[in-house]
Formats: structure tokens, sequence, C-alpha cells
């Protein structure tokens, strides 16, 4: 768009393009042969998304274009500190800024920070900030915010949830605007990765909840323009944004309950960006101008055991049933296959070998000799929670493993349950099995250690701990040598394997829909929608 | 609410103040019924949220994140979320708001409750309305039919259509219809952001049209069906006829006479299905995604937050009352003679 | 959920002969589709209760998965290779038996309850009428899911879940029956001459309002399906493996692009099923009202 033309031939030519664009927009949306009573609909269609579309594009001068994009639920808070719902988490992330971030690779890049330096003893990191940046209200960005943000996630009035990933943080200092200055505990290699999280985001020291609660104020690509609960969510490019600034000028979230209606709306035009999370919608999503991208995800899908409650203390138990199941049929029947089967660390750089285990491959023989050895030649009954309606394959999931494990002679109970009531057994460690879809992270010190060490916040739910894998989380974390470091993890999913502590069983992939006209969009392996920011709609 | 029998009626020298004196109490009557009908909903759903396992704190956070908070940071979030408080004071505190106007605040939206079921309620309904009317154009013609000749082939025919017509689940009709209509036609208004009747009437009707078609067929049938036994009844009587007998033209007949004396149980049928759509919408709303007040209670059940739910079923049950005190008084203005048993 | 309380509902006679019931409902087009279509129901419920499916309803036979309709799968597999023929028929036992067992609670609850307060005076009257105007002025639906969360998912927390929604109905339709029969004549007789209220109750007021309650619990009947397959589809319904009419199709719902069949065979079943159920509540009707059925 050549800004030097007057407004109003610039305001016509838009108008002209966006009528176009909306009639491009039906007709490439329409497969040939449409009856004469469709097309006049979807010529009305098109003629008030034309409206919109030219109100709207009159209203900002960038080039890259409205994206609207369909999602199944409002996000459920817009504090970062307090967001783990995957649309509040993805949202958030784009308004948001953190001091480190990840590239597509998962490696931990410049953000806020522009540079770091870890002391030779790993006790003090040092981090340069960028100059320049403003948060979107137009105050400046400095390591006061940052110290005012570290140190209230650290306070637990403030309840923030990725408060223990701070954990090693002794003191922070702010010795000049550009420079902060972490003290730690304890080494902690896994930290810079863990800064990259929306849950750490660094908010102005001017904010509070409350204000941000309705007037977000970050540091990111895009920023807060409107919402209307229940139905949509508005954000614009950030104009005075530190990085390259966002193609697009506007991104609406809408809210589509239904996955499915996700799919008729990408299919009518109406949206042009969706993240699904059932394989099978987005199988059938697939087609007629829309392109379907998967990507694996980080988050894993496995059957927690509890190994604090007979007949699941006894290891053989617990080996037997991993021997049971071939995981690849799980993720067949489940999720249509879409998926790779997986050992406990998902992370690419620490990626466990999904065969390094007792039974690589589903042993029913083995399986039947273990229960034997453990005194369970009869069989064994054990109970399993599983959600309904938290994600799409957990259900069925369960039906499989129950019908694989029966020919071992292990009786699966299946109790499914809402999930209210599901997080409500699963906090008490009140399961046996519980079929879950926990999430990753970049970092297995991060990822695992508050679950397998003796003194995680998560121990009790994990279920199991043992001197053995305490030391080496220990190692893990203070070393910073990397090769070392994945030697060290590579054994700790080794002991979680060889013990049987759970059956890991598969991570699936993200599902991303959008339809033809879309470019730029990079997806992550997280819950991420950061590659907005380089993302053009026509 | 059920009617009370009739007082014994009877005329006497003071016959209008009378009748006067009599509705004068019954209102009264009613409306003290429909206040103790509200506080015990409000008692019910307060004690069902506390039943249904979960809080707000769970129910935005999830498993891992839920696991993770430390007792310092549950407590700080209790009272975030006004958990905090014994059951019993949250329950006059929440209620003496209500009272005085505040229904509560939505920590997800930050909106104030009374604000989205100002918003939400007018939408529901106009769907509602504008499925009565969908479910009156199909249900009274095809009772109308059926009945001219019970039992014969039209019956037959005009009960199979009622009956297909109802059993079809509103969810699997809705689905199939969206999903078959975008996909082949291309025609979506519900992914267009929902467009409120004053600001694009257009486009709102649009959106309108096929949540409240599949509302209206699951009404149809029992207009049908209450359209039906009650022309039957009517026709049988005397007074249809002495009217046939004297030669007055069939159709003449049926809509003078028969429907308008039919009406009677017809509306009271409409009038209690219409209550029941405004929290019964819920499945189609979620399907065509309009954002009513039955997604609100839905959304605010699944994230746990009391609030919402307590306020917005205690609006719902309002409405519910006052469409049944409104048709009561129809029922009344249609035929004043009629015994309420 | 219609509320017939014409007095001629009641069945009392008006000096007229009639056919027995059973032949008056042979005789109208609803009652014979209507017991048809039930019967049909009936036996395949009965036939899957006793295990009689061409395949196991839950055995998963992953290879088999999502095959269209065939000489071997009636009506084709689902995601699971699971015969969809198999399952919808077990289904429909589940269906039924939850239908069967939340309605006959709220019948008898109801009943009883519309009775009372039909019979007795204010403080049995009053209580009551206060609880059933709350439970109806609840939305049903919500009333329903709110007691399907709270408890343990089972068949058993639907059935009963879906029976307190519907005791309402059965309060209101009998009640006004009741307060009528209450000022007639032989039950004023019956009072005079010092009968025991029970005699008066089993003998004089229950056999008169029974085709009312028989009509009503075929049509509540049909709308327990389909409520139950409403809670099935929000994800509330009977908890898996066992089949659901309403959570096949929920399932179908991602599949029906791909594999048609995967709804059409649970949805019809659902149709018939319902239709059944109402053509022959609405012939039961007919059949018991001396008046409507001898309409030409």
């Amino acid at each position: 768009m050549d800004l030097r033309r007057s407004r109003t031939a610039a305001g016509d030519r838009l108008l002209a393009a966006a009528v176009v664009v909306g009639l491009l927009a039906a007709a490439c949306g329409s497969a040939a042969g449409s009856p004469a009573a469709s097309s006049s609909a979807a010529a009305s269609a098109a003629a008030s998304a034309a409206a919109s579309a030219a109100a709207s594009a009159e209203a900002t001068a960038a080039t890259g274009g409205n994206l609207v994009a369909g999602i199944t639920s409002d996000p459920n808070t817009l504090f970062p500190w307090k967001a783990t719902q995957f649309q509040a988490v993805a949202i958030l992330g784009t308004i948001y800024g953190t001091l480190t971030e990840l590239d597509d690779k998962l490696n931990v890049v410049p953000g806020l920070a522009e540079s770091w330096q870890v002391s030779a003893d790993g006790m003090t990191i040092t981090l340069t900030l960028r100059a320049g940046v403003k948060f979107q209200n137009g105050k400046d960005f400095s390591s006061a915010d940052v110290k005012f943000s570290i140190d209230k996630i650290q306070v637990e009035a403030t309840a923030a949830v990725a408060a223990s990933t701070l954990a090693s943080v002794q003191e922070i200092q702010a010795p000049d605007p550009q420079t902060v200055v972490l003290k730690l505990k304890n080494p902690d290699a896994g930290i810079l990765a863990g800064l990259a999280s929306v849950n750490l985001a660094m908010l102005s020291k001017d904010d509070t909840e409350a204000s941000l609660g309705k007037s977000p104020n970050g540091t990111g690509p895009f920023e807060f323009k409107d919402r209307k609960p229940n139905e949509s969510i508005t954000l614009a490019a950030n104009p005075g944004y530190w990085g390259d600034k966002p193609k697009l000028a506007t991104v609406e979230f809408r809210i589509i309950p239904d996955e499915t209606s996700i799919v008729a709306a990408l299919q009518s035009g109406n949206v042009q960006f969706a993240v699904l999370d059932d394989p099978l919608v987005a199988k059938s999503a697939a087609g007629n101008g829309i392109t379907v991208t998967k990507t694996p995800q980080l988050a894993y899908h496995a059957l927690q055991l509890n190994a604090r409650r007979p007949p699941l203390d006894n290891v053989k138990v617990r080996l037997a049933i991993a021997c049971a199941i071939d995981r690849q049929q799980v993720l067949d029947t489940a999720a249509l296959g879409e998926g790779q089967v997986t050992g406990p660390i998902t992370s690419p750089a620490f990626r466990s070998d999904p065969s390094a285990r007792p039974c690589p491959t589903r042993d029913v023989t083995k399986a039947k000799a273990l229960l034997a050895e453990a005194g369970y030649a009869k069989g064994v009954t054990i109970k399993t929670i599983v959600s309904q309606g938290e994600y799409a394959t957990s259900v069925n999931e369960a039906q499989n493993l129950q019908a694989q494990l029966k020919d071992a002679g292990i009786t699966l109970q299946i109790e499914v349950m809402e999930i209210g009531a599901y997080v409500d057994r699963w906090l008490a460690a009140d399961f046996d099995a519980a079929v879950a879809l926990n999430g990753g992270r970049p970092d297995p010190d991060t990822m695992y250690g508050r679950y397998f060490t003796s003194t995680g916040n998560l121990n009790k739910v994990a279920g199991y701990s043992s001197p053995e894998l305490d030391k080496l989380f220990a190692e893990g974390k203070t070393t910073s040598d990397v090769s070392k470091r994945k030697d060290i993890y590579t054994q700790i999913s080794k002991t979680l394997e060889d013990n049987a502590v759970w059956v890991w069983m598969f991570s699936s992939y993200a599902y991303t829909a959008t339809t033809a006209g879309v470019s730029g969009f990079i997806p992550m392996p997280t819950a991420s929608l950061q590659y907005l920011r380089t993302t053009s709609v026509n | 609410m059920p009617p009370y029998a009739a007082a014994s009626g009877g005329t006497d020298a003071e016959g209008v103040s009378h009748v006067q004196t009599v509705l004068a109490h019954r209102v009264t009557r009613r409306v003290v019924e429909a206040v103790l009908t509200l506080l015990g909903v409000a008692v019910l759903v307060f004690v069902m949220l506390r039943v249904i396992p979960g809080n707000q704190i769970t129910a935005t956070l999830g498993t891992e994140a839920s696991a993770a908070l430390t007792p310092g940071q549950q407590a700080a979030l209790r009272a975030y979320y006004g958990l905090d408080q014994p059951p019993v004071v949250q329950f006059f505190g929440w209620l003496g708001n209500v009272l005085g106007g505040n229904l509560g605040i939505s920590q997800r939206t930050g909106q104030s409750v009374l604000d989205m079921t100002l918003a939400a309620l007018p939408v529901t309904i106009e769907l509602a309305i504008l499925a009565t009317l969908f479910g009156l154009l199909l249900g009274v013609p095809l009772a109308m039919l059926s009945a001219s000749r019970a039992n014969g082939a039209r019956d037959a025919a005009g009960q199979l259509v009622g009956l297909a017509a109802l059993s079809i689940p509103s969810f699997l009709l809705g689905a199939v219809l969206l999903a078959f209509v975008s996909k082949y036609f291309h025609y979506n208004p519900s992914a267009q952001g929902f467009a409120r009747l004053l600001s694009d009437p257009g486009l709102n009707l649009q959106q309108m049209l096929f949540p409240s078609l599949v509302l209206g067929f699951g009404l149809a049938a029992p207009i049908m069906r209450t359209g039906r036994s009650a022309l039957l009844e009517v026709q049988s009587q005397d007074f249809v006829r002495t009217a046939r007998g004297k030669g007055v033209a069939p159709l003449r007949v049926q809509i003078r006479h028969v429907l308008h004396n039919a009406l009677v149980p017809i509306v009271t049928m409409t009038g209690i299905q219409f209550g029941y759509l405004l929290g019964g919408a819920v499945v189609v709303e979620q399907i065509f995604s309009v954002p009513g007040i039955g997604r609100q209670v839905l959304i605010g059940l699944q994230q746990k937050e009391y609030a919402v739910v307590q306020s917005t079923v205690l609006v719902i049950a309002l409405s519910f009352v006052l469409v049944n005190l409104l048709t009561d008084l129809l029922y009344r203005v249609i035929d004043p003679r009629v015994r309420a048993s | 959920m219609t509320i017939d309380v014409t007095a001629a509902s009641l069945g009392v006679t008006v000096g007229r002969t009639r056919a027995p019931v059973w032949r008056r409902l042979l005789r109208s087009h609803s009652g014979q589709a209507g017991l048809l279509l039930t019967a049909i129901i009936a036996v395949s419920a009965a036939a899957a209760a006793f295990g009689l499916t061409p395949h196991d309803p839950i055995a998963q036979v992953p290879i088999d998965r999502l095959q269209a309709p065939s000489p071997t799968y009636w009506f084709g597999t689902d995601q699971f290779g699971r015969d969809i023929f198999s399952r919808s028929i077990a289904g429909v036992a589940n269906s039924l038996t939850v239908a069967i067992v939340a309605v006959s609670l709220s019948a008898v609850i109801g009943t009883l309850a519309g009775v009372s307060a039909g019979f007795f005076g204010g403080g049995v009257r009053a209580p009551i009428l206060a609880v059933t105007n709350v439970l109806f002025a609840f939305p049903p639906l919500l009333l329903a899911l709110s007691l399907a969360s709270a408890f343990a998912r089972s068949w058993v927390t639907i059935a009963v879940a879906i029976a307190i929604v519907y005791v309402p109905i059965f309060v209101r339709v009998t009640r006004g029956p009741v307060l009528s029969l209450r000022e007639s004549d032989f039950v004023k007789a019956a009072r005079v001459l010092g009968f025991p209220t029970s005699r008066i109750l089993f003998r004089h007021v229950l056999p008169n309002i029974l085709p009312i309650v028989i009509v009503q619990v075929t049509l509540s009947m049909s709308w327990a399906v389909l409520t139950e397959a409403s809670l099935s589809f929000l994800g509330l319904g009977t908890p898996p493996p066992a089949p659901s009419l309403g959570s096949m199709v929920l399932d179908a719902k991602t599949l029906v692009e791909s594999a048609w069949w995967t709804m059409a065979a649970p949805g019809a079943v659902i149709v018939i099923f319902v239709v059944g159920l109402n053509l022959l509540g609405d012939g039961l009707r007919d059949a018991l009202d001396p008046r409507h059925g001898d309409n030409g």
C-alpha cells in the first residue's frame, strides 16, 4: 500500500480491494458447480464480509490483512501469570513479552533480554535488556519492570502458576535500567528456557492484576483491541513493537464452541485460521483449499500409575502392564495413528528413545510371566480414572488399553468422569491409574523435576520417587555442559522406564488449519502462536 | 405453576367486583408462589454447585498447575474467587447482592453477570420466539390435518411427520444441517461473528434461521399432538355438530368454532415449551455459536463460576415463571369461562 | 409432554359400551404402528441383553476400522472396528434400561406426590407443590447436567437425574384429575360412609388416573431417551465402553464426513425408538378415551 497517495484515493482503492477480496474469497471458497441459490447466498455473505472488511481495513493502513481465527472457548483469564488454558496461553503469548524466547526448534533465543551471561559457578546470571522497548500503553520498559515482575511472581499471594520455575532465584538486582542480575541459590540449567513461558511474562510495574484484566498491557507484537465475552477477542498489530512489525493488521479470535462448526466456518471461508485438537476433525477439514499442518507437540499421553498403591507398588506388576500394551495400537485406535510413540522426554534436544524400555514391543507372554512372578498368576484388577471432554482422545485411549490389558489377565476398570471430578481425584493422587495428557516443556528439568524428585511439588501425583532419581535430577539441574546433561536425562528416562513408573504412550499432533491465502505461520511444538507475527492473509 | 381449582364462580349482584376481588387475591397468591419458587431455585442451584466436584481454581488452572499450588497460593486463590467464606455466608452474600441488582462478577471475563445476562438473554428470547413461531407454523396445520379425519390416512401422515420431527434429536439435526450447508453451499452465517438484532437485523436473522428452525422442529411435535387431541375433543362436542348440521362451511367451522376453542391447551403447551426453551436451547446454541443464556450457564458450569451459574439460573427461572404467568393470563383472555383444574 | 386433563380421559364411561382397550388400540393406525415399532425395539433390546448380537458390541477389532455396511457388518464399523449394528442394539438396550428406570421412578414418585397433593389438604399439598414448582422452573437439561456431573458416572446416575427432572410432570398430570375426583359423588359418598382413605385412594382414585399415567409414561419414555442422548452428546451420558445411542452420535459427529454410516445407524435407531413410543402413547390415549377413538 503506497502511503504517499492521498487518503481518499487510498480509501477508494481499499474499498475496491476489499470488495474484490470478498468476492474472491467467496469464489475461492465455492466448489465447482454450486447451485444458483447458494451463489446468491454466498454473494450476500461476501458482500457483508466485504463491507466489514472495508470498514476495518480503512481504520488501519497495514498490508497483511485481517485474520479471523476460530477458537472453541474464551480465554479463561487475561492475566498471563495465571494462564494455563490453551486459548489463554496462545492469545496472551502474542500480547506479552518474556526475557527469553524459543524459536521453532525450541532453542532459547533472546527476547526482552538481548544477551546474558552465566557466571562460572552458575550462581549468577546477568541479563542485558533491549533498549527502547515500550509497553503497549506507551510506558518504557526497563529493569525495574523485570525486578517488579520476578519479585511479584515469587510472592505467594500472587498465585503465579510458574512460581516454582523461579525456585532457585534467591534475589534479583536491577543495577541500571538495562541490566538485571539474578542471584541463584544453586545452579539452574533449565531456568533460561523456563523464562520463555508466558507465565513468566514481564509486566509493567504500574499495572495490577485488576487493571490488566480489563486492558492487557504487554510488550508483544500484538496489542489488545476489543473483547466481547463468549463471542470474540480482537488484537491489533502493536506499532511500537521492538521486533519486526507484524504483517497482520488485526487478528480476531472468534469463539465457535464446537470444533466441527469451526471446520464448517473454515470451509465457508468465514474463518481463515484454527488450531484443532481432535485428529478426526482435522482429517475432515483437509481439502478444498484448506491446508492442515500437523506439528508434534511436547505434551504426552501417558497411563500414570500410582506406585504407592498395591498392587502397583510391585514393580513387576507395573512392568507387566507396560509390556502388555502396544503403544502404537493405542495411538492408532484413539488418534488414528496421528502421533508418535514416545518415551518420557519429548523435547527434541533431549528426546527419549521410545524403544529404550524392558518391552519395546508388546509381549503378552512376558507380561503374564511377570504377573505370575509377582504372585498374581490369576490376574489383577486396577481402576483408572479418565476425564471426558478435556481432550478428544482420552476415553478412546482408555477403551483400547482396557481391551489390550485384558489379554494379559489385567482387568482395567475405567472410571470416566467430568473434568472437575477428575482433577479432584488427580490432585489428591486418589487413583490406581490415570489416563492423562500432561504438558511438556523444552527443558526436562522443568518438565519432570517437580514430578519425580522426592521434594517436587507434584511428587504426590507422580506416585514414585527414589534416591537414584533425586541424585540424577540434582545433577541435571546443576550441570551446564550440554552433552553431559543429555546423558543424565537419558539415564533418568531409562530409570523411569525400567521401573515402569508410568506407561508413556505417545505424543500427538496439533493441527493448524489455514485457508488459502494465509501464509507465513510456523506452528510451534508448544501451545504458542508466536509466529502470528510473521503471518499474513490476502 | 399449577393453576388452582377455580372458585365456584357464580354471579351475584356485585358480579364485577366479586370477580375482581377473586382475581386480585389470585394475583397476590401467584406472586407469593413465584417468590417462593425462585427462592427454592436459588437454594437448589447453590447447593448443587457446591456438590459438584471441582471449583473455579481447578477449572481455571487444570490438573498440573492446580497440583503445583502451594498452600499459600491456594489460600490467595480461594480468597480471590470468593471460596474462602463459609457456604451460608456465601449464599446470603450472593442473594443479598442479587436483590440489590448486583448479580456478581465473572473473574473469567471481568464483566458483571448482569451485563453478560443483559446481552445474552435477549438473544435466547429472540431464538425462542422464532422457534415457537416455526413450531406453530408447522404444528398447527399438521394438527388440523390430522384432526380433520382422525385415524384415517391423513391423520397417520400428519402424525408421522410430526413425530419424525420430534424424534430427530436437535443436536443431530443441527450438526448435520450446519455441516451440509456450509460444505456444499458455503453458506454459514453463524461463522461470521454474532450480529445483534438491532445493529444488523439482516445478518442476525440469517444467523437465527437454522437454530430456530431446528428448535422449532422439536416444538412442532408436542404442539401438533396437543393440538390434535384438543381439536378432536372439541370437534366431538355438540355445538360443532350443530354447526355442521346447520350447514356451516367446514373450513369456517374448523377455524371459528373448533380451533378457537382448542386454543387453550395449545397456548398452554406453547407457553410451557417456550419456558423450557430458555434453558433447553443450549445444545443448539453450542452448535450454531449463538451467545445465548443457555451457553452462558454451560460455560459457567464448565468453568465453575458459581456466581454466573447461580444468577443466570435464577434469571432463567424468573423468565420461566413470568412466561407461565403470562400464558395463564392469555388463557383467561381467550376463554374466561374455562375452569382451571 | 401433553397435559390431558379432560374428565373424559379419566376413562369414566358415560353409559357407552366400548370395545376392550386392547382391541381399540389395535384398531387405530397409530396404535398398530406404535406397537410394531415398540415391539421391534423391545425384541432387539432383549436380544442384546442375552448377548444375541451378530458381533460383540464392545470388542475392538482395529483391523476392521471404519468399514462401510457389508454382509459381515450390517451397519458398518466404527473407529474401533466395532460392529455398529450390534452396538446400536446394545445401545437401545442401555437407553431402554435408563428410560424405564428413570420414568418408572418419576412416575411412582410423581404420581404419589400428585395424588397426595390433590387429595390431601394444606400441610401436605403446599410443600409438594413448592418443590414441584422449583423443579419445573429449573432449566431441565441443566438440572440433569448438574446432577450427572455431581455424582459418579454410571447409568444409575443418569437415570436418577432424568427421573428427578420428570417428577414434576407426573405431579402436575395426576393432581388435576385427583382434584376433580375428590369432588365427585362416589368419593364423597365413600368418605361419608367412613371408608378408610387408603381404600378410597387405591380402589377409586388410582384406577381412574392410571390411564393418564400410562400415557404419560410412554411419552416421557421417549423424552427420556432423547435426554439421555443429549446428555451423552454433551459428554455426560452413560460412560463408555457401554454403547449408548447418544455417545455413538457424538463420536459420529467427527466421522460423518468420511463414514456416514456411523451417524445414520444410531440416528435412525433413535428416531424409530422415539417414534414408536410416541405412536404407542397416542394410540393408548385414544384407546383409553371413549370419545376420541370413535370419531370417524
